[in-house]
């Protein structure tokens, strides 16, 4: 193509490029310009805690790093069940900074790192469909990707989680591994690997990776295109792959054991014996290699299937594990693992969720996949089964969104620019190709042959020259193979019908302004999505007021700065996991539980404390020392992500460890219903969560109180508390603290006790009877 | 006052005199009937049933009654069901087999008299069925035995709602309940593993014989980009929604018209993904007309036509698209043909 050689096309593309970074790093900056430079969420404080850590202390010593402030009293081994990828990417670059003398503190480091990987995130799209189509769709992918609400969703400025700068790994690997089978170089096979290895090091998600890399392989042997370049590519990239990826102690020797990286293991073997049966080919007459072949299948099967089943009975491969399998059966957590069910990133997605994360590229989406039938190059394989298998694994889990957005990108790219070029195409240029008939289907046909066209095209320098030949010989082998199916593919791209311009210049204005249009829609959409949507911090939460003044409701901070300025060091505090790592990092406390659900026993414990009745809950926290309680409680301004609402989960997760003392259906009305108001079930009364969540709530609204979040109207009495005291309830009463009391110093029962401090008749009549006596 | 002391008396004095009887009788024929040995024989003829049922003791009406009668030292699950055709139950069907797995199971157990088995049809034990306030089959219910610290009087029912009809659910739940350890064994499916054995060696077979002649069929890049797009159109449009959640087909509206838009952002139903599906087909064959079929018209106006009519239905669904959405998010801005 003449425009991309073009000085001016030489100047824009970078431009355009860097304007892009510009944007997707600007449209993730909503929530520091309304808020502050502050980490969101729950999982990203964890992230920061260790990355302070990291910073402070060094690598070794956060590598062997074993954190005895959380999970109390068990502790946790944070070096090994870690993935480090974002905390050493974010030390490295604090460092490199510091070194040139930037004092930039490292939470800035953290809050801006997810929005400046969006930025490579957004070039490597660029790359990667480059490879499949041309540099005007990769500009285009690169705006998708830059902006789509899909990706934002994890990337705003201050949600330093690792799927930040996972996405960026993932297309950059995905990239590499196009590349590697396209040109079947050793050196991108490396590069795919060390970048599979970063992604290893980053995110959980790499599974991805591993899977789909392989299926992409297998799905080119069962087409008959195996070639030398796969058999490089693929080698190369299992072997240093795996190699590294197990030096990640969180992934260890998984990848010889577990069942979802058998795949990668199978290929390769296949692959192996795939060569190996080509290589002998090559000795023996044809009949000899038919007879060798059966022989070879056969005994080869057997070995496998045989080897599989003693390896998985005898436990050596271990099954699959309970977040993934639920991928694939989507009734298995809902029964078996309730903390799994419970996380709502773990729902299924509805198809507003797909619209509004992705908005017209959602429908572009299957165009682009459709055009990848049309061209079917290796690499468009590829991106066809990254696109089905993406869009199951989104439809299962709103958290997939994420891996599915990039290639809703790439490929709403293709199918947009391509509308652009046919309508926007010279008919000068297109009536003379057309004329010039033929040459189109040799370029077309020359598919497996794509290298060693395109490669002597730009002979940059002497390597690459020699690059190119050594590709031309790696090639030669496989000529023979691809001369017929050259001859097939001529053949069938002369039986496809000539093609015309778009002759009416009415027509083509129509569809281009229309087209344009979208595209402003798409970018208004985006901004409103990510504006209103996703740049929310969460541990802030701003509000409007009657008078349409913006409210901050800053309650969580508030309960945790009191937290760290008023408890001791070594205070024990219990909450539900999702603040565990909020309270670690914010307030510095030891906690019980938290976001890593590690132990479902031990959270299962809390579950009991939080929904037993005092005398049971009383002994759960004494027995783990337990200081002080934090819950929090919507009630007052219509919070409704508090425990009560949560409550529920907490009942099962418990009822899984402790079925004889929690039941769920005891904490429904009659009806069934879940109830707090004067129908509340008498378990529901008792428990502590809800004598927490109430205690003193109809005082504040003098005996007329009404719970904004479940519209209740609450008894005028509320309950009475005797195990523990109030020490501290926020602003709004978002977040309340509850002090364990300890035992009663001349020996009484704390109920007791307690309704001696009311100064309760009960006491003083049977003191009288005893006086009378 | 008189009269009914007088009333109780006598009625005491017979049932002493009956009593009496009764141990003079039996004490001629045997040794003297103890509430234990009673037990025991009735355990004996539980025992014997339940030998007989493979683990399982059909019951009815009066034998229901009988089996719970008050001093019991074992306990007793029984299944309310019903099994005939008549009530078209389905659940009933498909948790029999699943019951008799957990009986049987039991039954192979050494010291199986602390527990019995029993199913009770409501074609044979309505009044029990009356008497439990049962409106719904099956039930499960599981009965300590009189002395154990747990018999309370409320009833302690399996859920089958929650924990569903898996025989090893359902053997969880009960040795939770009466402390024993029945491990559920299925019986190897021989039928079935041939049936399958056979079915993949006949696809394979098949496969095999038809690769040579349907290769082409196989190789079809239409096919394989037919299911492929088709799958993509189904999952963007939140069918593993609904395969998990289950959602209705259709729910009432106003005015007595099927409902097909579920309230709330999260929530769906049946059929509105399938309208959300085909406007997403729509919108996709629309470009994939201005894209392949356009540029393949070599009449100018014919194929002015074309793509006037392509992009007009592009733009419309879009509207029609994004008004779906709004219905669904009230608070959405934009909008494009539609207000």
């Amino acid at each position: 193509m003449s425009a991309e050689t073009s000085t001016v096309a030489r100047i824009l593309k970078p431009t355009i490029l860097i304007l892009i970074a510009v944007v997707a790093i600007a449209s993730r900056l909503f929530s520091i310009i309304r808020f502050e430079s502050v980490i969101h969420e729950f999982d990203p404080w964890f992230n920061y805690r260790t990355t302070q850590h990291l910073v402070k202390n060094g690598f070794y010593e956060f590598w062997n790093w074993f954190d005895e402030k959380s999970w109390y009293p068990l502790g946790r081994v944070v070096g090994g069940t870690v993935y480090p990828g974002i905390m050493v990417t974010s030390a490295i670059i604090h460092n490199v900074l510091h070194f040139f003398n930037f004092p930039v503190d490292i939470r800035n480091v953290c809050v801006f790192l997810a929005p400046m990987f969006s930025g490579l995130t957004a070039f490597s799209a660029y790359l990667l469909t480059k490879e499949l189509k041309d540099s005007s769709a990769g500009l285009l992918a690169a705006a998708f990707l830059g902006v789509a609400p899909g990706y934002i969703s994890r990337s705003v400025a201050g949600s330093y989680d690792n799927e930040g700068i996972a996405i960026f790994l993932l297309v950059f690997t995905f990239y590499l591994w196009i590349k590697a089978v396209k040109t079947g170089s050793a050196f991108f096979g490396l590069l795919t690997a060390l970048f599979y290895f970063y992604m290893v090091s980053a995110w959980g998600g790499y599974v991805f990776i591993t899977n789909l890399v392989p299926l992409h392989a297998f799905t080119l042997l069962l087409m008959g295109r195996y070639s030398n370049r796969l058999y490089v590519s693929y080698s190369t990239f299992y072997a240093v792959g795996t190699l590294l990826s197990m030096q990640i102690p969180f992934v260890g020797f998984q990848p010889t054991r577990t069942s979802e990286h058998m795949a990668a293991l199978g290929v390769f073997g296949l692959l192996q014996l795939y060569a190996f049966a080509e290589l002998v080919r090559g000795y023996v007459t044809p009949k000899q290699f038919k007879t060798l072949l059966k022989g070879g299948v056969s005994a080869v099967a057997i070995f496998a299937v045989v080897g599989l089943t003693v390896l998985s009975f005898s436990g050596v491969i271990a099954p699959f594990t309970g977040r993934f399998y639920s991928l694939y059966d989507t009734g298995y957590a809902k029964i078996h693992i309730p903390i799994i069910a419970s996380v709502s990133e773990h729902q299924p997605t509805a198809w507003t969720s797909f619209f509004f994360d992705l908005q017209m590229l959602i429908f572009l989406f299957p165009a682009g996949v459709y055009l990848c039938f049309k061209e079917l190059k290796d690499e468009h394989v590829f991106i066809i089964l990254y696109s089905v298998f993406a869009s199951y694994f989104a439809g299962v889990m709103v958290r997939l969104m994420l891996t599915l957005t990039p290639v809703v990108c790439v490929s709403a790219a293709i199918a947009y620019s391509t509308l652009l070029d046919t309508y926007l195409e010279k008919s000068e240029h297109v009536l003379a190709s057309n004329l010039a008939g033929g040459a189109r289907p040799t370029v077309a046909a020359a598919t497996t042959t794509a290298t060693v066209t395109d490669a002597p095209a730009e002979p940059k320098s002497k390597k690459a020259a020699a690059r190119a030949a050594a590709a031309k010989a790696v090639e030669s082998e496989t000529k023979a193979k691809a001369s017929t199916k050259e001859s097939k593919e001529t053949k069938e791209a002369k039986d496809s019908k000539k093609r015309f311009p778009i002759f009416n210049w009415d027509s083509r204005a129509m569809v281009i302004m229309q087209l344009t249009w979208f595209l402003f829609m798409f970018a208004w959409h985006c901004t409103y999505v990510t504006s209103g949507s996703y740049s929310s911090p969460s541990i802030v939460l701003a509000s409007r007021q009657a008078d349409g003044s913006q409210m901050i409701i800053d309650d969580f901070r508030e309960a945790y700065y009191w937290l760290r300025k008023n408890t001791g060091e070594d205070a024990k505090v219990m909450s539900w996991w999702d603040y565990g790592y909020q309270m670690a990092g914010m307030a510095n406390v030891t906690t019980l539980v938290d976001n890593n659900t590690w132990n479902n026993t031990h959270i299962a414990t809390v579950g009991l404390a939080m929904s037993a009745n005092e005398d049971v809950s009383y002994q759960v926290l004494r027995q783990h020392d337990v200081d002080y309680v934090l819950i929090l409680f919507g009630g007052v301004i219509g919070y409704s992500g508090d425990d009560i609402n949560k409550f529920l989960w907490m009942i099962r997760i418990a009822e899984g460890v402790y079925p004889n003392m929690v039941k769920e259906s005891n904490f429904f009305t009659p009806r069934g219903e879940y109830k707090v108001d004067h129908e509340a079930s008498q378990t529901m009364r008792d428990s502590l969560m809800y004598k927490m969540s109430y205690y003193r709530f109809a005082e504040l609204y003098g005996g007329n109180a009404v719970d904004h979040v479940r519209g209740a109207r609450m008894p005028a009495e509320g309950p009475t508390l005797n195990v523990l005291e109030e020490a501290y309830t926020t602003q709004n009463w978002l977040v309340r603290i509850y002090k364990v009391k300890d035992l009663d110093n001349i020996g009484r029962d704390l109920k007791d006790a307690t309704a001696f401090d009311k100064g309760k008749v009960k006491k003083v009549s049977s003191l009288k009877r005893f006086v009378k006596a | 006052m008189m009269g009914i002391f007088s009333r109780k008396t006598i009625f005491l004095t017979l049932a002493l005199a009956m009593v009496a009887l009764f141990s003079t009788v039996s004490t001629g024929q045997a040794q003297p009937m103890t509430p234990e040995a009673l037990l025991g024989k009735k355990v004996a003829r539980l025992q014997a049933k339940a030998t007989k049922g493979k683990g399982l003791i059909e019951l009815d009406t009066v034998a229901f009654e009988e089996v719970l009668a008050m001093p019991r030292n074992y306990s007793m699950v029984v299944l309310f069901t019903a099994i005939s055709p008549e009530f078209n139950c389905i659940p009933c069907l498909n948790f029999d087999p699943e019951y008799r797995l957990v009986a049987s199971g039991w039954s192979k157990q050494t010291d199986k008299t602390r527990l019995f088995f029993g199913s009770l049809d409501f074609k044979v034990g309505q009044t029990v069925f009356q008497k439990f306030g049962m409106n719904s089959a099956p039930s499960a219910l599981y009965f300590p035995p009189s002395g154990a610290p747990s018999s309370q009087p409320s009833l302690d029912r399996y859920d089958f709602q929650k924990s569903g009809f898996q025989a090893e659910e359902f053997a969880k739940w009960l040795n939770s309940r009466a402390e024993t350890d029945i491990k559920v064994k299925r019986p190897f499916d021989f039928i079935g593993a041939a049936i399958n054995i056979l079915g993949v060696a006949g696809a394979l077979f098949s496969a095999v014989m038809m690769y040579q002649k349907a290769g082409k069929i196989f190789g079809s890049r239409y096919l394989w980009s037919a299911l492929s797009l088709f799958t993509i159109f189904v999952m963007i449009s939140g069918h593993m929604w609904n395969q998990i959640r289950r959602p209705p087909y259709t729910i009432p509206g106003r005015g007595g018209q099927p409902g097909f838009i579920a309230q709330g952002f999260q929530n769906q139903l049946g059929l509105e993904t399938q309208i959300v599906a085909v406007m997403y087909a729509l919108l996709c064959g629309s470009v994939i007309a201005l894209l392949g079929i356009v540029p393949r018209i070599e009449d100018p106006s014919k194929q002015r036509i074309a793509v006037w009519v392509s992009m007009g239905l592009f733009s419309l669904m879009f509207s029609v698209l994004i008004q779906f959405f709004k219905v669904k998010n009230p608070g959405y801005p934009f909008q494009l043909l539609f207000r």
